[in-house]
């Protein structure tokens, strides 16, 4: 379980990208959190791991702090929690596989992280995650010579790689194009509800939050202006939101494609 | 209707700013201290010898020792080869040891891989003495510690490889893309493996080229280190040019300038590839 109590973050230069934040995830949601630009989805999602450090108030996984674990406390902490990004953050000039087992850089001893000696196990691990987000193909490439969606899920198979409990995405389609964007929101999905981790998604287009957020959590101007399902938010909760009416822009604008079609059709 | 037309008023051209008047004082300053520079006041002296060249002629015995250069002595091209040898295995054993250890360097110099302000700032402090006695000072320093020979030259390039490579890779390490490294920590790595996995491959291509023009550096150095009796080319040098044979002393700079060239053409080569 996920807590917020209380919690806030100010920036160095006094900017408060998060103010009093009381949350409670439990394990195994699926959480969509929307909000403009610079609402604090951001910091929220990375004051989980300790990426940012909450400055006032307190976050707690599975009830242990995390601003106050030292720095060996969130080592292993963060190990338990994947995290994929708006850039993907994968090492561009090294192979596919090489990025998913940076996942495993926790449970790795550090002559073999040195050596690019990885145990069989762990290559075993990183190769099935590839599976998972039907990659594995790509294993020996470059990671520099894929396409964005085919690196984004490279980052997802690298978060798999390290078998966590609980999985972060911070805007993983605002880079996508539309298609793309649904099947990385399909592996997402897939992800909660196949292997039950808790999944927290940021995102801001209002209709991919509304198919894929089960729990929708609004932030605006790092308060948390709205938490209910992605049905109760209509389009006067969206606008309460973002603090205007709403525009083309808002919207990703593509059903998703129905998976199904291919295998009806004769 | 052309586009000058009246109707539409446009914004006045503004005029060309006139130069600063300071241009003239700095071109003034820059000629007054070279005039001071070449006067009689500093110990160059340069334009009351000028003046002596020009009423006296050129002295016979400079006349001589050019005759002697232009004319390289060919016949101890054999004796030339083992110290020449010599010269090469500093130059690339610097090289190597020089090159590895900056590697170590680098990561503890860049604010992104250090870990800590206080390793930081040592490491930064500790490169900039390396880096501010120059290589020749180092191998003067090794002479009297360890003796003359091949050993002092090496050390002095280790330490000179040091310097030059660690300083160049570690700036290279701070503008390195930190999205690979937010992602290490994300999943919880420590210090030593997130700069392997998300620094190293980064900046690989960068540390072999800047290897490779230490290389270069090192040939040519190696070959001055001799001088100071760290052995090698240089130490020849030294010897034909205390006995006044400047015939040999030219043979030895025509094979040190075809060594040094070959070996920046193919480090040139090599470093385009990796940087491509």
């Amino acid at each position: 379980m996920i807590e917020f109590a209380n919690a806030s973050v100010t920036y160095p230069g006094g900017v408060k990208a998060l103010r009093d934040v009381d949350l409670k995830i439990d394990d195994g949601e699926m959480v969509v959190i929307v909000g403009l630009s610079g609402a604090g989805k951001s910091t929220l999602i990375r004051a989980v791991n300790g990426l940012v450090k909450v400055t006032g108030g307190d976050v707690r996984v599975d009830g242990e702090s995390v601003p106050n674990a030292s720095d060996a406390e969130l080592r292993a902490l963060r190990s338990k929690i994947g995290m994929i990004f708006q850039g993907f953050n994968l090492v561009k000039r090294t192979s596919v596989l090489n990025n998913v087992l940076m996942g495993r850089l926790y449970e790795t001893a550090t002559w073999r992280t040195l050596l690019g000696r990885y145990p069989a196990a762990d290559v075993e691990l990183a190769m099935r995650a590839l599976e998972r987000v039907e990659i594995v193909e790509k294993a020996y490439v470059r990671a520099s010579n894929l396409s964005g969606g085919q690196q984004q899920r490279v980052a997802i198979a690298r978060a798999l790689a390290q078998e966590p409990t609980i999985f972060l995405a911070d805007e993983p389609v605002a880079s996508l194009d539309p298609p793309t964007s649904h099947v990385v929101m399909r592996d997402l999905q897939r992800i909660n509800h196949e292997l039950g981790m808790t999944v927290i998604v940021n995102l801001h287009f209002l209709d991919l939050a509304r198919m894929y957020g089960e729990r929708l959590i609004g932030l605006r101007d790092g308060e948390v202006v709205f938490d209910g399902s992605g049905e109760e938010a209509d389009e006067s909760v969206f606008e309460s939101i973002y603090g205007r009416s709403l525009t083309a822009d808002d919207v990703l604008g593509e059903p998703a494609p129905d998976e199904d079609a291919a295998e009806v059709a004769p | 209707m052309s586009a000058t037309d009246a109707g539409t008023v446009a914004p006045q051209r503004p005029t060309k700013p006139r130069p600063s008047p300071m241009r003239y004082v700095a071109v003034g300053v820059v000629a007054l201290l070279t005039w001071l520079a070449a006067s009689d006041l500093t110990g160059i002296g340069l334009v009351s010898r000028l003046q002596r060249t020009f009423a006296d002629g050129i002295p016979d015995r400079t006349a001589e020792i050019f005759d002697q250069i232009l004319s390289p002595d060919w016949s101890i091209l054999g004796a030339t080869v083992d110290p020449f040898l010599e010269t090469l295995a500093m130059a690339v054993l610097g090289t190597l040891l020089g090159c590895s250890l900056a590697l170590l360097v680098a990561f503890g110099a860049s604010a992104i891989t250090a870990g800590g302000r206080k390793r930081l700032a040592g490491t930064r402090s500790i490169m900039s003495v390396i880096r501010s006695v120059p290589d020749v000072m180092w191998a003067l320093v090794f002479v009297s510690a360890v003796g003359t020979g091949t050993i002092s030259g090496l050390l002095a390039l280790v330490l000179f490889n040091i310097g030059v490579v660690a300083k160049l890779l570690s700036e290279t390490i701070d503008a390195v893309d930190t999205g690979p490294l937010e992602a290490a920590d994300a999943a919880g790595a420590g210090i030593i493996a997130r700069a392997r996995t998300a620094v190293f491959p980064q900046v690989l291509p960068n540390y072999l080229a800047f290897s490779l023009y230490a290389f270069e550096i090192n040939v040519r150095a190696s070959a001055v280190l001799g001088l100071v009796g760290a052995g090698g080319i240089g130490q020849l040098l030294l010897f034909f040019r205390n006995r006044f044979d400047y015939d040999r002393v030219s043979l030895v700079v025509v094979e040190i300038f075809v060594f040094v060239f070959l070996t920046e053409l193919l480090s040139i080569t090599l470093r385009r590839r990796l940087t491509e």
